[in-house]
């Protein structure tokens, strides 16, 4: 009888066994096991991508010529739309480059992006953040801002050797100086986790109270290019509210992010260069 | 068998024994009743007196709007960056380990006491934070342990300022590169903003720091309690409507734990923001009378006829109410202290008003009959009086002149003589029916009380000496020891503009204020009025003040020029007074400038051009002149 309750106990008895010995352990150890476990599963992340790739690769094959044809032509149409934007911001970028020098002004600090596909997607009541496929492999600074064609994504939190975790700006460890468009001063961008089924989004605080957001026309906010981090002017989010402190020194309201954060596929991630001025 | 006789059967011992128990019970029973019912209040007080903290968060204070709603004092965002020192605690007790372990290897007389080694961990832990604040700023900072020991000592509650207002671009900076998880939270909390600098520095007034705050309906007034400073006003409007402009103070109550540090709210209540006021003054009037004062010592007052209200009141120098925000330095308070810009010379500074007291002197001879239109002096640039020879401003003379001609010109000589006929007690009397001995009553603190209109009883009282008819001619002129603030001169040449006797000059604004219903007391004829207005209308056409024309606008002025024996040597003061429109007059205004030794003022020379772009703008805005 007592040896049938042994051999029930036995497992808890073992679990504790482990649990005990953990806590044990000391804390590197620990932290290069949870490494070792993170490396060892990305190559399953990037497997399940690059299944996903060759899944929509053959979703393409099935099309039709004439679609492939017609969606190539819009493709050629933005190609040629891009070409003329990269000219027109060499140009200015040449303008900037000139004053610069005129007036002798510090260089503003320049980036260089470097793109990188989203292997794994974790935006939950937990966390929010996203895995890329290039880590120590490709240099991702860790603090590297994040971003996509449609603003802010993020910030890298950490590098792993061919994977780079990032917090996305939903994420309540994200906060940002920024700025509403035509206006200098700056307001603190923070992430909120949004409950299932509505849109990812985050808040704003410290809103100077002449900063008026009318109904119906909502307010872009957008990075101050001031913390040092980020550069200036990229898209955060809309804001459509704003209210008064009981105190009356500042409003804030909740700003709503793009929806896109949940479907984008890649971001790039900027990184300093060194100044040449 | 049942209990009882169970009972019976025990030992008589055991039965001893039971009943001591009982009573015993009935006693730790009844004493825990008593403490339960009647003793609740008081343990509980202790109880939450032992482990409740009360901090006091101050309320931001009301903004100052001018007339047409411009802000004129508002609150501005104020950026810092803070620990709380309760977060800190694992990091001191590591430090104060680490550091005991080094002075374990060092001999034990080099070894410092524990408290001390205490104080060290302290101040190694948020110099590293102060550190790393520092480095991205770019700044070296330093921490004192006093001052981390008077916050353990005395505010422990409250957040440790690593740096105070910081700029938005540093504030920007910490906000992205601080991790949130850090214990450096970046705070913004007020302080007092001024948009126009110096602007009506000296009405507007400005508000200094306290910690006394009104905490009377605020809840856990037994507690003990941590208060955040607020502000208070200490001049001006800041001072005078400092009920009004004081926001709610909210206040936050803690549960703490034995060592005093915060464990979890119990209450939350925000701060309210005080109320706004709206006052009279209109900026841009203010702006222009600033600018035209320049770099001059003086006043100018402009004020509203009709309503009372006061437009302008501007007094130089002055200084920027945003270096007194969020607190005054030393360095600041010396320059204002040094320049003599604290005093709002509108309604602080008692001067001789000189010639633009021949209104009075007039108006004391046509009433009671001792002068009128025909009345001639003649003027050969002196007059004297007794052995003393009194000179007009013309030391070639002005003829012979009517009461028209020498108000048109200011001419002395004519009040010399005449002012001997009315004699002082009815000059006097005559001044003091316009109020010229009393303060204005404006809603300002520290307006000047100690006005002086000479009589024979003044002189006695005060000085013990006899009025003398040179003592007249003085007067009469407006010098000697006759003493206004130029608000009182601007009060007066309102007052006489509305053919009244007094003038009480109100800078809160209210749209719907009415005119102020006319009185009309002011016992003169028509005749003698107008032969005043006369006079004063020609000295604006072509007389002592005729740079004040505006286009298309009737104007009485008059201007002074009083002259200050000091033992430093002669000082000029350069008045003017005017109003307009001659017809129906909506606004008076004063100039008063206060020259420097050697300077060689006149009032229509000097103080006419400040009042001409005040009065030019007003009949602008009012529509009555086309906009230059």
């Amino acid at each position: 009888m007592s040896k049938e309750r042994n051999q029930r106990l036995r497992p808890l008895i073992a679990l504790g066994l482990v649990l005990f010995t953990w806590i044990l352990i000391p804390t590197f150890f620990k932290k290069v096991t949870e490494d070792f476990f993170y490396e060892f599963q990305a190559p399953s992340w990037i497997g399940g991508t690059l299944v996903r790739n060759v899944q929509k690769f053959w979703t393409g094959r099935m099309e039709s010529k004439k679609s492939l044809i017609e969606e190539g032509r819009d493709l050629a149409r933005l190609n040629a739309t891009l070409q003329y934007q990269i000219q027109q911001q060499d140009s200015l970028a040449a303008q900037v480059d000139r004053y610069e020098e005129l007036f002798n002004l510090p260089s503003l600090p320049t980036y260089q992006a470097e793109v990188g596909r989203i292997a794994r997607r974790d935006t939950n009541g937990w966390w929010q953040e996203i895995t890329i496929h290039k880590g120590r492999n490709f240099e991702i600074p860790k603090g590297a801002p994040v971003v996509y064609s449609g603003g802010v994504v993020g910030k890298v939190r950490k590098v792993n050797m061919t994977t780079s975790i990032i917090d996305l700006i939903t994420s309540p460890n994200i906060r940002l100086a920024a700025v509403f468009e035509g206006d200098k001063r700056p307001v603190l961008y923070q992430g909120s986790i949004s409950t299932p089924f509505t849109p990812p989004k985050g808040t704003v605080q410290n809103v100077p109270t002449d900063i008026q957001i009318s109904k119906g026309h909502p307010r872009r906010l957008i990075t101050s290019g001031l913390g040092g981090v980020f550069p200036e002017g990229l898209t955060i989010g809309w804001v459509q509210t704003l209210e008064a402190s009981s105190d009356g020194l500042f409003q804030s309201g909740e700003v709503i992010l793009s929806d896109e954060l949940n479907t984008i596929r890649e971001v790039a991630i900027l990184r300093t260069l060194e100044s040449d001025g | 068998m049942n209990i009882i006789e169970i009972f019976r059967n025990y030992n008589a011992r055991l039965r001893l024994v039971t009943y001591l128990l009982l009573v015993m019970l009935m006693v730790l029973s009844g004493g825990l009743a008593y403490r339960q019912l009647f003793k609740y209040s008081e343990y509980s007080e202790k109880g939450e007196r032992q482990s409740l903290r009360r901090i006091i968060v101050p309320g931001p204070r009301g903004n100052i709007y001018d007339r047409d709603g411009r802000l004129l004092v508002g609150n501005r965002p104020r950026y810092s960056a803070d620990v709380f020192l309760n977060e800190l605690r694992p990091e001191f007790r590591a430090e104060f380990k680490k550091l005991r372990d080094y002075y374990d290897t060092i001999p034990e007389d080099q070894v410092p006491k524990t408290g001390d080694i205490n104080i060290e961990a302290r101040r190694n832990v948020v110099q590293r934070y102060i550190n790393q604040v520092g480095k991205i700023l770019g700044r070296s900072l330093e921490i004192n342990s006093k001052d981390i020991e008077r916050h353990f000592g005395q505010q422990l509650l409250l957040r440790f300022p690593l740096i105070n207002d910081m700029d938005p671009e540093e504030y920007a900076l910490l906000l992205e590169q601080i991790p949130v998880q850090s214990p450096i939270q970046i705070f913004a909390s007020n302080a007092r903003y001024y948009p126009y600098g110096s602007l009506a520095a000296h009405t507007l007034g400005w508000a200094g720091n306290t910690q006394e705050m009104d905490t009377e309906n605020l809840p856990g007034d037994k507690l003990m309690t941590f208060q955040e400073r607020g502000y208070e006003g200490k001049s001006g409007i800041e001072k005078q409507f400092d009920e009004e402009l004081q926001g709610e103070s909210g206040l936050e109550i803690w549960v703490v734990d034995p060592s005093g540090f915060q464990f979890e709210p119990k209450v939350t209540n925000t701060p309210i923001q005080g109320k706004d006021l709206q006052i009279t003054l209109d900026s841009e009037l203010q702006d222009i009378a600033e600018m035209a004062l320049g770099d001059q010592k003086g006043a100018a007052i402009a004020l509203d006829t009709k309503r009372g209200d006061i437009l302008v009141m501007a007094s130089k120098p002055d200084y920027d109410l945003n270096d007194l925000s969020p607190y005054m330095s030393n360095a600041v308070a010396k320059d204002i202290n040094d320049r003599g810009a604290w005093i709002n010379l509108a309604f602080q500074g008692l001067y001789s008003p000189g010639s633009t007291f021949k209104i009075v002197t007039s108006l004391a001879g046509l009433r009671n009959g001792f002068i009128d239109g025909e009345t001639m002096s003649h003027c050969s640039g002196s007059y004297t009086v007794g052995s003393r020879n009194f000179r007009c401003w013309n030391r070639l003379g002005h003829g012979d002149v009517t009461l028209h001609e020498s108000i048109k010109h200011s001419c002395n000589v004519y009040f010399y003589q005449h002012g001997q006929d009315i004699g002082v007690n009815y000059i006097s009397a005559e001044a003091r029916r316009f109020h010229l001995d009393q303060p204005t009553g404006v809603e300002l603190p520290f307006e000047a009380t100690k006005m002086i209109v000479p009589s024979r009883e003044w002189k006695r009282e005060t000085r013990n000496q006899a009025w003398y008819p040179g003592d007249t001619a003085n007067f009469s002129i407006g010098q000697g020891d006759l003493r206004v603030t130029p608000l009182q001169m601007a009060c007066f040449t309102a007052a006489f503009a509305r053919k009244e006797t007094e003038f009480k000059p109100t800078i809160i604004y209210d749209p719907y204020r009415q005119a102020i219903p006319s009185k009309r007391d002011i016992k003169a004829s028509d005749t003698d009025y107008n032969l005043i207005l006369d006079g004063m209308e020609a000295a604006a056409i072509d007389g002592t003040a005729k740079l004040i024309k505006v286009p298309g606008v009737r104007i009485a002025a008059k201007t002074g020029t009083a002259q200050v024996q000091t033992p430093d040597g002669m000082r000029h003061l350069a008045w003017s007074i005017c109003f307009a429109p001659i017809e129906d007059p909506e606004i008076a205004i004063a100039v008063m400038i206060d020259g420097q030794f050697g300077d060689s003022l006149g009032g229509g020379s000097t103080s006419v051009p400040i009042a001409q772009p005040i009065l030019q703008r007003f009949f602008e805005k009012m529509g009555h002149v086309a906009s230059r």
